[in-house]
């Protein structure tokens, strides 16, 4: 019944991070006038889909009280085979788009097992796989950058997945569309199905999940592979959304991932969490990333200003904790 | 629970000092999959200059597109003097070892002289000493070797970052001249520029090299110019005749992402462009081109005529970057010479071996647009 309480307290903590989302939107609007625009708008989404992608998988190993540090180096390294393959050896883009998703599942099973099964620790076994993808792109790919077909060209139509653009010019972020499904559909899996309540049950604690007959390797490995899996995902939506996927790449994008979950509610030590706060997480660290250039703070501000919310955010969750 | 935030930080920490080490590096060459060996040769050996020499030459990697045209370059230079010339390099840039093994091995073939684009400039160094003492002259181009040993690298061919990006400023300026003349302390325009960092030589040098040609043009133009943005570029660019910014007829706002990333430089870009009195911008290298025109998909303010949107002018090549420029979104770009930087190469070897002095000598940046992408001298230079 544990686990109905953290729900309870969940609720509290969305209203708090969407208070924390209109806060800065208005703040950004009244200091910048072309903050306040579409584009800006489209262009927080735009930078939102695989941030999001990202942090709907990396949630799972959260909960069970690990992390998948892997995900942002894997993301750009799935893009850039997947792009390989479609610009330098000519197979059709839906192939380039499943092989691009299909690396990132294998990379997950391969966490998994390492965490698992082998019982590596998992902040270790996914920096290790974390250097390992970084690697893996640029070394199959001969370390050449990479651009997938652009939006005008005959094979770019996997672009307006994410951004429509209409005769008139008109660009239509639909992409956010699919991502409010897909956090339902994830949502549903954490909250309503046997893998969302083991993962949790794990997180909260593994050893009594182990002696209640559950198997515990499993659904600890599941974890790592939806995580690998949404890392695939992002991977596609990095590639839509940009022009080209540079080799080396990708270093730091998990923990904006990991940042948005936590600042949602996901807890970094496991067992508490909702899909949707990590969702709302996620555009907190988004529209700092668009905002703050737009009010005109420079590079270091940017990154000094990022900290301290962060900080912060979490601040505010422990103490209300302790109260 | 406590460890376990220990935990989360150590690894963001490190991660995060991963992703500051991974930010250089995305200009210019990148290698492909396998390495493998050319020999150049003509006919007419010895027609020119006395002897028919051959050199052996060291790319960064053989067979991606930025170093094929270094090797067609070297391959022209040498039928016009009709020396021969061994081209070798890596599968990849980052084989430094592999590079390393293949320098030795040429230096035992007793060549007449040694043309180098190092992977590592300071993993070279002993292999340099060698060939000094072997009396092998030694040529680096693309990349210089700052702590050579003495009398192993006789010039160095590299691009001057500098004059590349004063050339990305000589061709925007015309362009957007009648809204320049036109500007005033109380209608004040804006050229963007965006950087892909403040620390990094390359991008600083270009970046400066822009901003200190675009004063100098709009100088001449009896404007008053201020720089604003990134607090590096301000500051570099203060004894340069600049004004406050409340002074000035146009404005030069330098946007440098927080992290090297295509989704934060575009921010940056779109930041820029985003505003009433913007007129043009200069993306000075392949991240933050791209990043301008990823900004444009929503924007949609590029265009050719100052009169109907914002004038784009990029760096280097790429295949997002050739097509804006076809499909009218850039003016053009400023594109690096491999293919200049290998011919000059073999000119320098042949020189010293024929006894001349030679010095180094810095290579332009090259102007291209619509008309002159498909040139024989420009398009080897502008890779996929």
């Amino acid at each position: 019944m544990a686990n109905k309480k953290a729900f309870g307290k969940l609720k509290g903590r969305e209203a708090m991070v969407l208070g924390i989302i209109a806060a800065m939107v208005i703040l950004f609007s009244v200091l910048s006038s072309t903050f306040r625009t579409y584009p800006t708008l489209v262009s927080v989404l735009d930078i939102s889909y695989y941030i999001t992608l990202m942090a709907l998988g990396v949630t799972f190993p959260l909960i069970t009280g690990g992390v998948d540090l892997s995900i942002g180096t894997g993301l750009v390294s799935y893009a850039l085979i997947g792009g390989f393959l479609i610009v330098h050896q000519g197979v059709p883009v839906g192939v380039g788009i499943l092989a691009c998703i299909g690396i990132g599942v294998l990379v997950g099973v391969f966490n998994g097992v390492l965490i698992a099964v082998m019982d590596l620790p998992p902040f270790l076994a996914t920096l290790c796989t974390c250097m390992i993808t970084r690697g893996l792109g640029p070394a199959l790919c001969g370390g050449f950058g990479v651009s997938w077909p652009s939006a005008i060209s005959a094979d770019g139509a996997f672009r307006n997945v994410f951004k429509f653009t209409s005769d008139s010019g008109t660009v239509i972020p639909i992409g956010i569309v699919f991502m409010i499904v897909l956090v339902g559909i994830m949502s549903f899996v954490l909250e309503h199905t046997r893998v969302g309540r083991y993962t949790i049950a794990i997180g909260s604690n593994k050893e009594a999940t182990r002696l209640a007959g559950v198997n515990v390797k499993f659904y600890h490995m599941l974890a790592y592979i939806i995580s690998g899996l949404f890392a695939g995902l992002a991977g596609v939506a990095y590639a839509a959304t940009y022009a080209t996927i540079y080799p080396g790449s990708g270093a730091g994008f998990e923990l904006d991932a990991i940042g948005g979950a936590i600042v949602g509610g996901v807890s970094a030590s496991g067992g508490v969490g909702s899909i949707v706060g990590a969702f709302l997480g996620v555009f907190v660290i988004c529209l700092m990333k668009v905002g703050l250039p737009f009010i005109g703070l420079q590079a270091n501000w940017q990154q000094i200003f990022t900290g301290i919310v962060l900080i912060a955010a979490v601040l505010i969750d422990v103490i209300k904790k302790k109260k | 629970m406590k460890k376990k935030m220990l935990a989360v930080l150590l690894s963001s920490a490190m991660v995060l000092s991963m992703a500051a080490c991974s930010g250089g590096n995305q200009d210019g060459g990148s290698a492909s999959s396998d390495g493998g060996e050319t020999e150049t040769s003509s006919d007419d050996g010895g027609s020119d200059g006395g002897g028919s020499y051959t050199f052996e030459v060291l790319v960064k990697s053989f067979q991606s597109t930025y170093w094929q045209a270094a090797v067609q370059g070297i391959e022209q230079a040498c039928d016009e003097l009709g020396v021969k010339a061994n081209a070798n390099g890596p599968a990849n840039e980052s084989d430094i070892a592999d590079q390393i093994t293949m320098i030795n091995d040429a230096i035992q073939k007793k060549p007449d002289g040694i043309g180098l684009a190092a992977c590592d400039a300071s993993s070279v160094i002993d292999s340099l000493g060698k060939a000094a003492e072997a009396g092998i002259p030694v040529v680096c181009f693309d990349t210089g070797v700052d702590d050579a040993p003495e009398g192993s690298v006789y010039a160095t061919v590299a691009t001057d970052n500098a004059s590349a990006g004063a050339v990305a400023a000589e061709n925007m300026f015309p362009v957007i001249e009648e809204k320049i003349k036109a500007a005033s302390s109380s209608a004040q325009v804006r050229v963007g520029e965006v950087n892909q960092d403040a620390t990094g030589l390359n991008i600083q040098q270009r970046g400066l090299g822009f901003i200190e040609k675009m004063i100098e043009l709009c100088g001449g133009a009896d404007k008053k110019v201020a720089v604003v943005g990134n607090e590096f570029y301000v500051n570099a660019s203060k004894d340069k005749g600049t004004v406050d910014e409340k002074e000035a007829d146009v404005i030069i706002e330098v946007g440098v992402p927080a992290q090297t990333t295509v989704d934060l430089a575009s921010t940056e870009a779109q930041k820029i462009m985003s505003k009433k009195d913007t007129i043009a911008i200069f993306g000075s290298n392949q991240t933050t081109a791209e990043g301008v025109i990823t900004a444009n998909q929503t924007l949609n303010k590029l265009a050719t005529d100052p009169e109907k949107g914002i004038i784009g002018v990029g760096f280097d090549a790429g295949t997002p970057q050739k097509e804006a420029i076809l499909n009218d979104q850039f003016i053009g770009s400023v594109t690096q010479s491999p293919l200049m930087m290998g011919y000059e190469c073999i000119q320098t070897l042949n020189k010293i071996a024929n006894g001349e002095d030679v010095s180094d000598i810095p290579m332009n940046g090259y102007w291209y647009n619509k008309d002159n992408m498909e040139d024989d001298d420009i398009k080897p230079n502008l890779y996929d």
